[in-house]
């Protein structure tokens, strides 16, 4: 229960009677209290005439899903079941960052009628987004006193990575068809496979000449090539506690989510097979086994609800997973941060483990600031900064040059750049025949 | 048999949602417990209260219905079961309407204040036949009985009457001790008709009496003879009982503020009009209302994990500030020459693994600089100031532009495949 501000106004406009029949402070006083209790007295009236909050049924139709940065529509249907006429005002309790704005919804529901309250969400974070009880104010005839009650309707709304780089997925898609039926000699050896067989145009490598079909043909052919299918990528997140980190407003994580989503969108046309595990001490999200358009769609699943957790990578239980995942070689890619060489101390001792069998790429998020703030050298203070960064740029490097002493690739970038840097690395490696 | 099961169904189907705000009579419910505890502490509270100041009450001094030990309930209880009739007074108006209606009345005054002014004193003293003024302050002794002053303490022996005023005759003695008047020798005390009882010394006396034409004033010294705790003392009782108790009538008359006149303009509460308080305390009722108005909350409060926040640069930051707090200027400088020589010796087209001296004597040729000004600048120079620091950052900054402005010959070529 509470009041309105028509009845705040009410009470304050007994000034006008105290002040014009109170002559003597008693016949004041007396205005006052009989002010009083008429205001009082309408109040309870005007409450007892109002419509019950209770008596509502609620249903809620929402989709299950939106991508990050989009706007989905979420209805609510209010059905009045008592025998009054009911003024509300609804409030839907969406979690601050579903980006329902300030959402009061005035309604108006005869007895026994349904009205539907639209609400556009446009959620600003990750993950899953709950609502879990509708307010109901139920104001009476004068609009003076309000009943108001929460009644329970939970429902949830999952935010998926918004998948940014998915703008560069065409051009990459090209470059890899162009990887396609291509004859030259610098992508042959092995790994590659064979494709068909051609008529020789002026240009082609005479080298692929293929002579025992010439001469079958009359006519002279080469081979072509293609680069080999069917391979195993796996891409493994680490979601401990340095993934945490913000670059660009933008936690460590994220970037990583799309560095994954743009590999493995880009490996599923190539036509390889795509795993993907985050992991920290423990599972938190795996897809296995999905191809194409599922596999895109199986991730993101996975991935809205993976937040960073607190606590360090367990890298020692990484070799078990990939094990776990295929026996067959693999792309290994690991999305961590590459930072202080005692940081990564348990990745390089890890590392033999999985370049023995695999081939591995580390890919890391580099922070732009600290290139920028390596070249600012004004003032003193300026310096120091310079050096200090000059300082983390060179463990980065050291890191760097262990891990690819290890045998493993180092890719690195900003939030922006990593996601096409991994790509192409993918689309070397496979011109290359290294998968 | 039909019909209920269909209904069951009709409801069933639109079911009410359920509230998880409680309803008035469950809130009630649930605060039930400490509803009665905040009743039962209350009432513990006033049963307390009434049990430990019962035997306390307070008054003013000698006042009528004031059952203390320095009241005088006792007195005027006795003397209304005697048949006389008390009337308590607390102003001279009302004091003067008492004794209007009278012929043969009594006024017994105690100002213990002074709040009355010599023209109120004569007043009150033309009111009745019989005026018994309890310890009379100094304006009182001058204006009513001039030739009366101040005796001091009276000692400790029981004094006797000493007179032939009746009631003095009857008490016989009065308590030792208390207050005394003087009957002063500047006149001739029988002509002003003054007599003194219960003397302690040659003038000091308990009872000063002084009767003009039908009017008798009695001056009792010392309000012992009236109070509740004294009263019972050697003859106490049987001198109030007769001095008050002579005629039909009584007035009791304790001046109070109300018999102070007023002086000077009239103040702020009076010029007032009468609706300024209640409009006041509508105003703080309405104050009241808005605050229900704005702070009841619309519905609970929607809870939400929030990622934690890690800005990446933090730690380049901290060590930034711990090299300018420390001065560390060698250890700054190393980082940055350390960052220079790399990149320099990749511009100069020199593998990671060439020596610090083949990176400088590179550099020189490449940016046409004495090989010596190089290596002091890459190696040898230590920085004493801050200035230092700052100049060695820009040669530093100055040798890398000036390799990248003079690009060296390109690297060796690949040999042909």
């Amino acid at each position: 229960m509470t009041i309105t501000g028509r009845f705040v106004a009410l009470v304050a406009l007994g000034v006008v009677p105290i002040v014009a029949l109170g002559r003597s402070p008693g016949m004041a006083a007396a205005v006052l209290g009989g002010w009083l209790l008429l205001v009082l007295g309408l109040g309870i009236l005007d409450l007892a005439l109002a419509g019950s909050p209770r008596r509502l049924a609620l249903t809620r139709s929402l989709p299950t899903r939106v991508r990050l940065g989009e706007t989905v529509t979420s209805d609510l249907y209010l059905t009045n079941t008592g025998s009054r006429r009911l003024r509300a005002v609804v409030r839907d309790g969406w979690q601050p960052s579903a980006g329902a704005g300030d959402n009061r919804t005035p309604l108006l529901i005869p007895s026994g009628e349904r009205r539907v309250v639209s609400l556009r969400l446009t959620p600003f974070r990750r993950g899953e987004r709950r609502v879990q009880q509708v307010t109901v104010r139920s104001t009476g005839p004068l609009g003076l006193w309000v009943r108001q009650a929460s009644l329970d309707c939970p429902g949830r709304l999952r935010v998926l990575p918004p998948f940014n780089a998915r703008k560069h997925l065409p051009s990459r898609i090209t470059r890899l068809k162009e990887l396609d039926g291509r004859t030259s000699l610098l992508v042959r050896g092995q790994g590659t496979e064979f494709d068909s067989l051609r008529e020789y145009v002026r240009g082609d490598d005479v080298r692929s000449i293929d002579w025992r079909a010439t001469a079958r043909q009359n006519d002279v052919m080469v081979r072509t090539w293609r680069p080999e299918r069917d391979r195993r990528v796996v891409i493994l997140i680490d979601s401990g506690r340095t993934s945490a980190a913000r670059i660009d407003d933008e936690p460590r994580l994220d970037t990583a989510f799309e560095a994954a989503l743009l590999l493995a969108g880009l490996a599923s046309k190539a036509g390889d097979h795509v795993d993907f595990i985050a992991y920290d001490r423990r599972v938190r999200g795996r897809v296995q086994g999905a191809q194409g358009a599922e596999l895109l769609s199986r991730m993101v699943d996975a991935m809205a609800v993976i937040d960073p957790e607190l606590i360090e990578m367990d890298w020692s239980a990484v070799p078990g997973q990939v094990r776990a995942v295929t026996s067959q070689r693999a792309l290994v890619v690991l999305v961590t941060s590459v930072d202080a060489p005692g940081a990564s101390t348990a990745l390089l001792s890890m590392l033999p483990q999985l370049t023995r069998r695999h081939t591995v790429v580390v890919a890391s998020v580099t922070d732009p600031t600290t290139l920028s703030a390596s070249r600012e050298r004004g003032t003193r203070e300026q310096i120091y900064r310079a050096a200090a960064a000059e300082r983390a740029l060179l463990d980065v490097a050291r890191v760097s040059a262990a891990i690819r002493q290890q045998g493993a690739d180092v890719v690195t970038g900003s939030p922006a750049d990593l996601p096409p840097a991994l790509a192409d690395r993918y689309l070397a490696l496979k011109a290359a025949g290294r998968l | 048999m039909t019909g209920a099961p269909a209904a069951d169904a009709s409801t069933r189907a639109t079911p009410d949602a359920e509230s998880s705000t409680p309803t008035l009579r469950l809130a009630f419910r649930r605060s039930a417990f400490w509803i009665a505890a905040g009743a039962g502490a209350l009432i513990v509270a006033i049963i307390a209260t009434v049990l430990a100041g019962g035997g306390q009450v307070g008054g003013p001094p000698l006042a009528a219905d004031n059952p203390a030990p320095a009241g005088a309930m006792a007195l005027v209880e006795v003397l209304r079961s005697q048949g006389v009739s008390v009337t308590v007074a607390d102003t001279l108006a009302e004091a003067t309407a008492a004794a209007a209606g009278s012929t043969d009345s009594t006024l017994f005054s105690f100002d213990a204040d002074g709040y009355l002014t010599r023209t109120q004193l004569e007043t009150m003293a033309g009111l009745a036949t019989r005026t018994v003024l309890a310890d009379p302050d100094f304006d009182a002794i001058l204006t009513l009985a001039p030739g009366v002053g101040f005796g001091g303490l009276a000692g400790t022996d029981p004094r006797t009457a000493s007179c032939d005023i009746p009631a003095a005759v009857k008490a016989g003695r009065v308590s030792p001790g208390g207050k005394t008047l003087s009957i002063t020798a500047n006149g001739d005390a029988d002509a002003d008709g003054l007599t003194g009882c219960f003397p302690s010394g040659a003038t000091a006396f308990s009872l000063v009496s002084r009767t003009a034409g039908d009017r008798t004033l009695t001056l009792v010294a010392d309000t012992a003879v009236f109070r509740n705790d004294t009263i019972t003392l050697d003859g106490n009782a049987a001198l109030a009982l007769n001095l008050l108790g002579s005629g039909g009538d009584l007035i009791w008359y304790l001046p109070t503020l109300a018999d102070v006149a007023r002086t000077g303009p009239p103040s702020l509460g009076e010029l007032t009009p009468g609706w300024v308080t209640p409009t006041l305390v509508l105003l703080v009722l309405v104050s009241l209302a808005a605050m229900v108005w704005r702070g009841r909350r619309f519905g609970p409060l929607v809870a939400e994990n929030l990622p934690v926040t890690v800005r990446a640069g933090e730690t380049m930051e901290g060590r930034a500030r711990l090299y300018a707090r420390s001065s560390a200027r060698l250890r700054a400088l190393d980082a940055l020459r350390v960052g220079a020589i790399q990149r320099l010796a990749a511009k100069v087209g020199l593998s990671r693994l060439a020596t610090l001296d083949d990176v400088v004597l590179a550099v020189a040729a490449a940016a046409g600089r004495a090989p010596a000004e190089v290596r002091l600048t890459l190696v040898d120079a230590l920085p004493t100031s801050d200035r230092d620091l700052v100049t060695l950052s820009d040669r530093i900054q100055d040798l890398e532009r000036a390799t990248t402005r003079t690009p060296t010959s390109p690297p060796p070529g690949r040999m042909d495949p």
